[in-house]
């Protein structure tokens, strides 16, 4: 994948955070189970979120600020892939968050390798750990609430 | 010149309770601890130094007077002491047994920086056992029907409680439960060497008689909704408890050997695996059986196997000092054999060519740096992955509510997990006439809490029932009907 300018990267990255938000928005309208529902709006607003940081670094309002590198506690490694189904539970939606997160982390790393502009290099490693720290999140969630006796 | 009293020193070292030796009980499923002789539960309530601000009662979920139980067995007054307990608790002879009062009542005891804390659930089991063995039963009077009728979802102890609260009340109660046996998780669940059957069928047989009608095989969900129940009912209370087990959602859990704790131990309790052929529901007998968990049901998991023959070990992510399990089930278990793991992650099963499981990937972790609530949680050690033999493997790594009744029950209110939201004072949920308390608001929890739950529900039902909002904390309906206290004295005392 190339890029032209760095505007061209930011704005291929909204994209694909509005694909995720659009996504789990869909996701949330067809669960069967309300409480199901609000936590796949609240994945959608995680993806808004991110948007909306991309966004103010276009607006030159840089948000991201450089971090060390997030610790990956490798939790959904070894888990099977779920589909999304209109009857998923809460551990199969926090498998799926986390197998789709690791998967933009990968994505955002391979873009930040690949890229031989340094700025570009930069921001796309900063995206990756944004995901990194979103993925974590949800690994601590699966963590603690489905892994406690484990 | 008087003679001079020669004072004895006091002896503070906790009571060791007499136990069945680790190389006979496991090859037996009979109960492991025989309970404390009278005069060694004397000698260990003389221990209790009688602190003016009871810390074990305020850490105690449904606040037993206890150094009033504790003085009444110093002074051999065994029939008060069970009367204050009953005052509080219907089951004492069961949570004597199974709660985890180091975590409750004794962990906040004074002599824990002296010699060791008070075993208040030991004397606590020793006055209930003391009672049974007496062999009369005191049935207390029913006031005359309120003409109302409530439905109870679930035998548990939740469920158990609310009955046997609401019956004395003047209310007419239907047990509904799912299963063949009322109980819950105190008869499918937790195995006999833990807790003998017999004693919660003393409970159960006592509520019977006090008049509960008991409907078995019948799962509300399936059978018939919560809504169709409501045109018969005037309340309804959900304690259905917590029965759907967790798997991990790795490659091979559906391999033949592949068990959630809830079947395997429902096979060995509830349908008597381990006494066949004189139960017809035998258990396969398997050679190396690797429990995943570190909680109490993987202890009762892992020492079953062990009984059955098996060679047992437990799988735990963590290290031994994040285990989740009772101090006392770990020391029993290691002490009857069963093999610890730790730091081990199971990565996937192998089957043979039958399909049942053979061998399981495992990768050894460690602890990682502490997050920034100072946790340390475990992380992959790169190319620590190893092989090994087993043909059975039990997932003891929780549970939640079973989704039925919240599917099938609109507007009902639930959480994350599926679990009902309940008003933790009253056990209302978001609709109007049903109420709910126990695993199925909290998730798996202890039995104590459940009846916590169960006993405020009813408190709720009551005040709802007789015209109240719910919120009356037990409204006197003039009936002189018993008080909730009272409606469970005599409860563990059905042995003729």
């Amino acid at each position: 994948m190339h890029f032209d300018s760095l505007v061209d990267a930011l704005e291929f990255a909204i994209e694909k955070e509005e694909e995720a938000e659009q996504f789990y928005t869909e996701l949330a309208e067809k669960m069967e189970r309300p409480h199901m529902a609000r936590i796949f709006e609240n994945f959608a607003e995680e993806e808004r979120g991110h948007r909306r940081m991309i966004k103010d670094v276009i607006m030159g309002r840089p948000s991201f600020v450089p971090q060390p590198r997030v610790a990956d506690l490798q939790v959904s490694d070894h888990l099977m892939d779920v589909a999304p189904s209109p009857d998923m539970d809460y551990q199969q939606a926090l498998i799926f968050a986390m197998k789709a997160e690791k998967a933009a982390y990968a994505l955002y790393t391979q873009l930040s390798e690949a890229s031989e502009d340094s700025a570009m290099r930069d921001l796309f490693h900063l995206l990756a750990q944004e995901e990194a720290k979103h993925k974590r999140r949800f690994e601590i969630e699966y963590d603690e609430q489905f892994s406690g006796e484990n | 010149m008087a003679e001079k009293k020669e004072k004895k020193p006091l002896d503070l070292n906790r009571r060791q309770m007499p136990k069945q030796p680790p190389e006979v009980r496991k090859y037996n499923f009979n109960e492991v601890a025989f309970g404390y002789p009278e005069d060694v539960a004397v000698e260990e309530a003389k221990r209790c130094i009688m602190c003016k601000k009871a810390r074990c009662v305020q850490n105690c979920p449904v606040e037993i007077d206890i150094p009033a139980f504790i003085q009444a067995v110093a002074d051999r007054n065994f029939a008060e002491g069970i009367r204050i307990i009953k005052q509080k608790n219907c089951l004492p002879a069961i949570c004597g047994r199974v709660c985890p009062q180091e975590d409750q009542c004794e962990k906040t005891c004074t002599l824990v920086k002296k010699e060791g804390q008070l075993a208040i659930g030991r004397l606590e089991r020793f006055l209930a056992d003391w009672e049974a063995r007496q062999g009369h039963v005191e049935m207390p009077d029913i006031p005359e029907w309120t003409g109302k009728n409530v439905a109870v979802v679930g035998g548990g102890p939740a469920g158990l409680t609310v009955a046997g609260d609401l019956i004395l009340r003047g209310h007419r109660v239907t047990i509904f439960e799912a299963l063949h046996r009322l109980g819950g998780v105190l008869v499918y669940g937790i195995p006999e060497f833990r807790l003998p059957k017999e004693i919660v069928n003393r409970e159960v047989e006592y509520l019977k008689r006090l008049g509960v009608e008991v409907h078995t095989d019948f799962v509300v969900g399936k059978t018939r909704t919560i809504d169709s129940l409501l045109e018969e009912y005037d309340a309804i209370f959900v304690g259905s408890g917590a029965g759907l087990p967790w798997f991990m959602n790795i490659p091979g859990e559906n391999l033949n050997g592949v068990y959630s704790a809830n079947e395997y131990l429902t096979r060995l309790n509830l349908m008597k695996g381990y006494l066949f052929p004189t139960y017809h529901t035998p258990i396969k007998a398997h050679r190396r059986v690797a429990v995943i968990g570190g909680g109490n049901v993987a202890m009762d998991c892992a020492r079953s196997a062990l009984r059955l023959g098996a060679e047992s070990r437990i799988i735990y992510r963590r290290s031994r000092e994040e285990l989740p399990a009772r101090f006392e089930e770990v020391e029993n278990a290691e002490e009857e054999g069963v093999i610890f793991d730790f730091l081990t992650l199971p990565l996937r099963y192998i089957g043979d060519e039958n399909g049942w499981v053979k061998e399981m990937v495992i990768q050894k972790m460690e602890l990682g740096e502490p997050d920034d609530s100072g946790r340390r949680r475990p992380v992959p050690i790169e190319g620590s992955e190893e092989t090994w033999p087993v043909d059975a493997v039990v997932c003891a790594i929780g549970n939640s509510p079973n989704p039925l009744i919240g599917t099938t029950t609109p507007g009902l209110k639930l959480g994350k997990k599926g679990n009902i939201e309940a008003d933790e004072e009253t056990g209302m949920t978001s609709r109007e006439k049903i109420w709910a308390g126990g695993d199925i608001v909290t998730g798996a929890a202890t039995v104590i809490l459940a009846m916590g739950a169960g006993r405020k529900a009813a408190n709720s039902i009551h005040d709802y029932l007789m015209g109240g909002n719910g919120h009356g904390n037990g409204a006197d309906d003039g009936s002189g009907a018993n008080t909730a206290s009272d409606a469970n004295a005599g409860a563990d005392q059905n042995t003729t």
